[in-house]
């Protein structure tokens, strides 16, 4: 049986489990629909001090030994689980090689504690437009696969998102690992997050770039995402393909820039305006020729 | 063997360190004593309203709450402020700002205090409230406070030679307006304490505060208890900054301690709570105009700076004449006029702060001695080379300076560093995309609480019976090390170890009143006072060792750690043997400070209450190296230097910290703290949003002491540094990005929002 019924004083009376597989966590969620699920906690921890009214169970994630873990498949696609930490991430030999995109933004997620608690899983759940890892996941075109007792289903990243802290996650349905398709021959993997200071910050603007270049220097394939320029990852076609055949070039990416301006959607709040965004999300593109 | 005693002038590690990184060191918000209350105040949502009516009945009846109580609950006047006392423990009838406390619940447990705040139903009639400079001195604004017309706390100015007049003979003259953010202070352990009223109706208190024996006169005129039975007791600050200068929770604390049956009680604000109600940096706005012979002789100075202080008096008047003597900058100005407006709003009360009221001016003055040095086309340097105050002139207050001042040595010895040196090779090396600058600042802060207030310690030592010394700490340490420095002095003189030179942290009952930690001045006034107890003490022990060994006199004896010794015969006697020998009352020696004050006050300043002018400062020339990032606006600040003129350096290890924490808390000012409130509510409420440094923002700080001259009057010819490093950065970042690209951005934070505006044009 999981080791469970941790409860925290008076204060909350608070039902938190620890479940060590899947079917466990499962026979939990069973008897608590209500229950909250939890990986590393750095989102949802965070909610519940400005709800303390919130008393629903918790049920953890950190001992299911199957969603902690990187693995190479059979086809050389890579399966993430779901509770892997972005310390892990970043620490991953394999993934370094292979998926450096994700190495990369991994590696701008919070500062070293929050790496070493933070998961994945949890970054997609929580939906946030801001998401450090989100754009990243669309370009390398991740697969989720989404499981609940009645079994299990697959989806890719970019159908699962629907807004801000909104997902096609079902009650009952946990993400249980994010897989990424073999790795491609790309040329340049860039990832940069603007934030307010450089680290623990929620990022600005952000944008993660792919490129196949052909010998001569011209773009066989581009694609970027954008992240915290509007209500998902944005992705602008329209600016990927102008790359396309042309040279990489300051010229080309400017006018790649201006596609991007008007693609976006950003917002106001404490920590820019959305006209700042606005420019910062083209200009970034110019970091390819830096 | 007096090779392991202490000595001034060397790095010996700080007495608190060990305690302080094994995580035993105890604070005020450790502190949970056996069936302790808690006490937390309920706060209004309006910025501004009137009270209509405050209905505690249903908090009071729930389980676990044991006290609800009102402004009809306190017996004295309900004022606390430390100069000007405007501000309710409780209000009575208005409030004034958006966490202004209406009622305070005491309760058996942290869970019972929330469930009984949240139960105590507040009516009260929403009044338009007043958030900005502009409204706040509209001629028509309703006043805040209704003896404090126009809104002014304070006004205030200074003027100089002809003033104005002196504009006629410049030849280049230029103009700017500033303005600066608020910043909190930060601390990691927020406003906290104990307290309970004792058999003979006296208050024992417990606290995070810098200031614990004036806490005592404040709690006193708030509550009614008598300020002789109130006992501060204040252990090591988990940070300060300022902000536990003057009563945070001491009032609402005596409060509860009164209606709790001699039970402890105990209350800490959260990180919110702390934000909300805290005080805070003022911020401030500012017009400049400055005016310069054609060679660069500066010759006329104007400036007006208004001070949004909120809705509480706190330290603003003095905040803003702080701020006013040093709106000048450390240079001579023959004719200067300079004019102070301290203003209530209905924001979060503004307060003391580190470079309280002088960073701000600072921000304006450095700017505008780039914008004249562009002007005349001159080095920026040799501007401020060429205008440097040297012993003998009179500053930009009228104030002749007969103290040492070593503004000239700093901004030399930056001159000679390599950053300086080779600038424009490390510029011409700005990879894609980035753009290099360099920027100056030199800056001054003022040491010591000034004119009309007497600047005065009483220090303690006593031997033991162990025949360790304990020096009774009288001035906190909030972290800035003061302590280790009493250490360093006492075991200098008594030739001891770090072993057998103890401290006690501030306790009224067993210290004496020795002022605040705050304005420069912790080391200095209350070093004096002991470098005179332990001289004292010192010739105690060699006349007890004299008469034990049937010397003549003193010659050839001497202390060493743990005994004293005669050198010719090698006898010796103890340290646990003296202490034996001599009567308790004999092991005890006190010794007294008070600091120069100036004799002869300039005629230049008007509407000035107290605390002008100074008479010690410490100077720092500042050079920082950037990176603009052109397409993200961001500032990576590569390097950074700070030369300091501290008089003589008595620990070149916590010199160091002093200059490099000021630095670092003056790059958040520069980069991106902002504490931001809207309508009078607090937008940044948290670390989430209000941002301040991490390791990755801050640079390697080189700090340099300045070869220049011992301030004579300080104990081994220090004075304090504690401020002036905070001065720097922002000016300084401010002048290097305009070096990068051309931006002279006037309103701090300098966020990459404001670069990039400013580079897009």
């Amino acid at each position: 049986m999981w080791a469970t019924m941790t409860q925290c004083t008076d204060r909350c009376k608070r039902q938190i489990s620890f479940p060590v597989t899947i079917e466990e966590l499962f026979a939990v969620q069973e008897q608590q629909p209500e229950a909250r699920i939890m990986a590393g906690g750095t989102d949802l921890l965070v909610a519940l001090r400005h709800g303390p009214q919130d008393t629903r169970p918790i049920i953890c994630l950190e001992r299911i030994e199957e969603l902690r873990r990187i693995d190479e498949l059979p086809d050389n696609s890579v399966s993430i689980g779901a509770a892997v930490t972005f310390g892990s991430i970043v620490r991953s030999p394999l993934l370094k090689a292979r998926y450096s995109l994700l190495t990369q933004a991994a590696s701008t997620v919070g500062g070293p504690a929050i790496r070493n608690m933070a998961s994945i899983g949890g970054n997609i759940v929580t939906a946030s437009p801001a998401a450090d890892s989100l754009p990243a996941l669309y370009l390398l075109d991740a697969q989720l696969e989404l499981r609940s007792t009645t079994g299990s289903r697959t989806m890719a990243i970019a159908e699962f998102m629907l807004g801000p802290r909104r997902t096609l996650l079902q009650p009952g349905e946990i993400i249980s690992r994010i897989i990424l398709p073999p790795a491609q021959d790309w040329s340049i993997q860039l990832f940069e997050k603007v934030g307010r200071r450089k680290s623990l910050a929620i990022a600005v603007a952000s944008l993660a770039a792919m490129l196949r270049l052909a010998a001569d220097g011209t773009v066989v394939e581009a694609r970027f995402a954008w992240g915290s320029v509007g209500p998902t990852v944005l992705r602008c076609p329209a600016a990927e393909a102008l790359l396309k055949g042309q040279p990489l070039s300051e010229a080309v990416l400017t006018e790649a820039a201006a596609l991007v301006q008007d693609a976006v959607s950003p917002i106001d709040d404490i920590r820019a305006s959305a006209d700042y965004r606005r420019t910062v999300a083209g200009n970034l593109l110019l970091r390819l020729v830096a | 063997m007096n090779a392991s005693a202490l000595k001034i002038g060397t790095s010996h590690p700080r007495g608190d360190a060990v305690a302080k990184a094994a995580g035993t060191e105890r604070y005020a918000a450790d502190l949970y004593p056996q069936g302790c209350l808690w006490a937390g105040a309920v706060r209004s949502h309006q910025a501004c309203g009137r009270i209509i009516s405050i209905d505690t009945t249903a908090a009071a009846a729930l389980p676990g709450v044991v006290k609800v109580l009102t402004a009809a609950d306190v017996v004295a006047s309900n004022r606390q402020g430390i100069i000007h006392k405007d501000m309710p423990v409780l209000c009575d009838d208005l409030v004034r700002y958006c966490g202004d406390p209406l009622a305070l619940v005491l309760a058996e447990t942290k869970e019972a205090l929330q469930r009984g705040m949240s139960a105590v139903q507040l009516q009260l009639e929403p009044l338009p409230g007043l958030f900005d400079l502009d409204s706040a001195l509209a001629a028509d604004a309703p006043l805040i406070h209704e003896d404090k017309p126009g809104n002014l706390l304070a006004q205030a100015s200074i003027c100089k030679g002809t003033g104005l007049d002196g504009f006629d003979a410049c030849s280049v003259v230029v103009e700017g307006s500033f303005s600066t953010p608020v910043q909190a202070h930060a601390f990691l352990e927020t406003e906290s304490g104990v307290a309970r009223l004792e058999e003979d109706g006296g208050l024992l208190m417990e606290v995070s505060t810098q200031s614990p024996f004036r806490d005592r006169f404040e709690i006193s005129h708030a509550l009614g208890i008598p300020w002789g039975k109130i006992r501060i007791v204040a252990p090591s600050l988990g940070g300060g900054f300022g902000g536990k200068d003057g009563a945070t929770v001491q009032c609402l604390l005596g409060l509860a301690a009164q209606h709790a049956d001699g039970r402890w009680v105990r209350m800490q604000w959260d990180r919110e709570e702390s934000f909300k109600a805290g005080y805070k940096r003022h911020a401030c706005r500012m017009e400049y105009k400055l005016g310069a012979a054609a060679d660069g002789t500066l010759q006329a100075l104007h400036a007006k700076l208004w001070y949004d202080t909120g809705a509480y008096a706190h330290l603003g008047a003095e905040v803003m004449e702080l701020g006013m003597e040093h709106a000048g900058g450390p240079y001579r100005i023959p004719h200067t006029l300079i004019e102070g407006w301290c203003v209530y709003t209905n924001n979060p009360t503004a307060g003391a702060m580190r470079a309280f009221g002088v960073c701000q001016a600072t921000f304006g003055f450095e700017s505008m001695m780039d914008l004249l040095a562009a002007k005349l086309g001159m080095d920026p340097l040799e501007l401020r080379l060429k205008n440097a105050l040297v012993r003998g002139d009179e500053n930009c207050a009228g104030m002749r300076l007969t103290t040492s001042t070593g503004i000239k040595t700093c901004l030399e010895q930056l001159q000679q560093h390599p950053f300086w040196q080779d600038r424009e090779v490390w510029k011409a090396a700005s990879p894609a995309y980035k753009k290099r600058g360099i920027g100056l600042a030199s800056v001054f802060n003022a040491a010591g609480y000034g004119g009309g207030v007497r600047d005065a310690a009483t220090a303690k030592i006593e031997l033991t019976p162990e025949g360790t010394f304990l020096i009774h700490n009288a001035v906190t340490d909030m972290g800035q090390g003061n302590s280790s420095a009493f250490l360093q002095i006492a075991g200098h003189i008594l030739s001891q170890d770090a072993s057998r030179v103890l401290l006690k942290q501030p306790d009224t009952r067993t210290a004496y009143p020795s002022g605040s930690s705050s304005a420069g001045r912790t080391t200095y006034t209350f070093g004096k006072a002991l470098i005179t107890a332990t001289e004292e003490l010192k010739a105690r022990l060699l006349n007890w060792a004299g008469m034990i060994l049937f010397l003549q006199d003193n010659d050839g004896l001497e202390l060493q750690p743990g005994r004293v010794l005669h050198q010719p015969s090698q006898k010796e006697v103890s340290l646990v043997a003296l202490a034996g020998y001599m009567q308790p009352e004999e092991r005890v020696c006190l010794g007294q400070y008070v600091a120069p004050t100036c004799k002869e006050v300039p005629p230049t300043a008007k509407g000035f209450f107290i605390g002008f002018p100074h008479v010690i400062f410490g100077y720092g020339a500042h050079l920082v190296r950037l990176e603009v990032d052109s397409l993200t606006g961001q500032l990576t600040v590569c390097d950074y230097l700070a030369v300091t003129d501290g008089g003589r350096v008595l620990n070149p290890g916590m010199f160091d910290q002093q200059v490099q924490g000021g630095v670092a808390q003056g790059l958040g000012y520069a980069l991106m703290e902002d504490f931001t409130v809207r309508d009078g509510v607090v937008k940044t409420p948290d670390f989430a949003t209000y941002l301040i440094p991490g390791s990755l923002d801050i640079p390697e700080i080189i700090s340099i002491a300045a070869q220049g001259e011992p301030e004579e009057t300080g104990p081994f010819g220090m004075k304090g540094i504690g401020e002036v490093a905070m001065n720097g950065p922002l000016p300084a970042v401010a002048n290097a990005v305009a070096d990068a690209c051309g931006v002279r951005l006037c309103h701090g934070p300098l966020t990459p929002q404001r670069v990039l505006a400013g580079v897009k044009g």
